[in-house]
């Protein structure tokens, strides 16, 4: 399973297992039908229950409720367990205060990015990290592969190769059903209404703690009597959204108890694909695609810098991101364009053409957001100013297209006659 | 899924109404629900020939491209032009208003590979 491609790089291949439903598959069955769930990161998940525009426009209006349970959450605990995260994460850690949170990445020796991840402190020496479904797999066989001494630390000699393995630190998932106790599975509650609804579950003074929550920080309080870690994070750009880590088995209560209270003031059920549109339209990355992926997209081009920390002491992957913050020349942009009836919506791949029409980049993530598409690209930073128009190709979308002439890639440089007009808009949007 | 009465279907999933020389066709409900939220339809043009099976339309949407085969052989006659303004109408109405075209039928003896309601039903049990 592990083999080595370039000096460094942690080269991991996940034998496909057999799919688990999420724990909140009935409800999903009973709110959207079988039809409408699909396999996504090993788990059946719902990809819409009315529609992904409904849903959408629900958590920019009002709030949607997103089953995250997929997403991997673990704990790291013992004595050491600061230190091993500030290692093992590029941002820092051991400075963070108790109810706080913070995003950052894990690296290999390479640089290339194995996740992105938020770190929890929940006390001196305990951490809740969490972990993107895809790679949860893969995350926790690396972190053992470190605390084993089998995977590679740095490319040269460096005192964290011997001391890494020793640190005390101990990594448990929080999902396990058979961990005894405090078990955390996630679901976002995003949008305006989002507290308007919590309040109706939580009394009254845990229900003011949570509506005065700063971004990035966690409370735990009762919620419908449940037991609930609530975090001022999210993934659709919502000002205002939080994060509930909450027994897996009372998963579905908690799901029901919050849609049956935001009823009334228009909260739906948001599946995988408002989950995606949601993100593009504010311009989050997902990994594989806007980090990582067939581009190895490194945090610095994705618009996340100040997430990597260059000047710690060390952190793995340290001196890779060092070269890679000198010299990078490609960025990930967010750009608008039109979506009136009857355009064609551009996709993944599709070439970006600069006004000579040579191509200067490609679409990474593209979807409908209201009455606009909006894609995140890759993109020469010398042409990514806001304000900027660019042109898109359509790639063949099909066998007949590609029979027809239509180009099935494009390089960098080629020259194409772009098919819809479009222009760099701002890197992030928040609502 | 949906299966209606009265129509010819393809492996592929298209459906074929036929009255007198003229074939009107869709894509069936399993395709639609298949395939997701239709966000754009590439309908062929009026007045050109085909040969069965052979890609004359693309359907997109928010997952995937399809292409649609020709399923039967003859001209297009007609297009269902509210697609270019609706193309959602192939989710909520792919029997009916989401049509996608009409065609002149060349060669009957082409309909014969066609299945009835009860086949297709069979076949989808298959799949």
């Amino acid at each position: 399973m592990q083999g080595s491609a370039s000096p460094g790089q942690f080269v991991f291949e996940e034998r496909v297992s057999e799919l688990a439903p999420s724990v909140l598959y009935d409800e999903h069955v009973k709110l959207a039908g079988k039809s409408h769930i699909a396999a996504f990161a090993g788990y059946l998940m719902p990809l819409w229950y009315s529609s992904i525009a409904e849903e959408h426009r629900a958590v920019r209006q009002s709030a949607g409720l997103f089953d995250c349970t997929h997403m991997g959450v673990l704990e790291v605990s013992g004595p050491d367990a600061g230190l091993f995260l500030e290692v093992v994460g590029t941002n820092k850690v051991q400075d963070l205060k108790l109810g706080r949170a913070r995003y950052g990445y894990i690296l290999d020796a390479a640089g290339t990015v194995l996740d992105d991840i938020i770190v929890y402190r929940r006390g001196q020496t305990r951490f809740m990290v969490v972990v993107n479904a895809a790679n949860e797999t893969k995350i926790r066989f690396y972190l053992r592969h470190l605390q084993e001494g089998r995977a590679v630390v740095d490319t040269k000699s460096s005192p964290w190769t011997a001391k890494l393995p020793k640190l005390n630190a101990s990594i448990q998932d929080m999902r396990d059903p058979n961990r005894s106790t405090d078990r955390r599975a996630d679901l976002a509650l995003q949008g305006p209404a989002c507290f308007d609804t919590l309040g109706k579950l939580a009394d009254g003074a845990a229900a003011s703690r949570i509506s005065e929550l700063k971004s990035f920080a966690f409370v735990e309080e009762k919620v419908g009597g449940i037991d609930c870690l609530i975090c001022r994070t999210g993934y659709t750009g919502s000002n205002v959204g939080v994060e509930l880590f909450v027994d897996p088995q009372e998963a579905p209560r908690l799901w029901n108890l919050i849609l049956e209270a935001g009823k009334p003031l228009g909260v739906l059920p948001c599946g995988l694909g408002s989950r995606d549109s949601l993100r593009i339209e504010a311009g989050l990355p997902l990994y594989g695609h806007e980090l990582g992926g067939k581009f190895r997209i490194s945090p610095f081009e994705a618009g996340y810098g100040w997430a990597v920390k260059l000047d710690k002491e060390f952190f793995i992957g340290q001196a890779a991101m060092r070269r890679v913050a000198e010299s990078y020349d490609m960025e990930v942009a967010r750009i608008e364009l039109s979506a009136a009836k009857g355009v064609r919506p551009i996709r993944q791949d599709d070439p970006l053409l600069d006004e000579k029409g040579e191509c200067v980049g490609w679409v990474l993530s593209a979807a409908k957001a209201e009455d606009k598409q909006v894609a995140l690209v890759y993109i020469d930073r010398k042409v990514a100013q806001e304000g900027k128009s660019l042109g898109v190709y359509y790639l063949a979308r099909s066998a007949s297209q590609a029979e027809q002439g239509r180009k099935q890639a494009a390089e960098k440089g080629q020259k194409l006659e772009a098919d819809l007009a479009g222009s760099v808009a701002s890197r992030f949007v928040k609502y | 899924m949906a299966v209606a009465q009265g129509l010819l279907y393809t492996k592929d999933h298209e459906w074929v109404g036929v009255e007198g020389d003229t074939a009107t066709m869709g894509i069936t409900d399993y395709a639609q629900e298949q395939l997701g939220e239709v966000v754009f339809v590439e309908l062929p043009k009026v007045g050109k020939e085909f040969v069965a099976h052979k890609e004359f339309a693309v359907v997109e949407s928010s997952k995937a491209a399809s292409d649609v085969f020709c399923p039967v052989a003859g001209r297009v006659t007609e297009v269902n032009t509210e697609l270019e303004t609706q193309p959602e109408l192939v989710n909520k109405d792919c029997y009916g208003e989401g049509w996608l075209c009409k065609i002149k039928i060349a060669d009957r003896a082409s309909l014969g590979s066609l299945m009835d309601a009860k086949k297709y039903e069979e076949y989808l049990k298959t799949l």
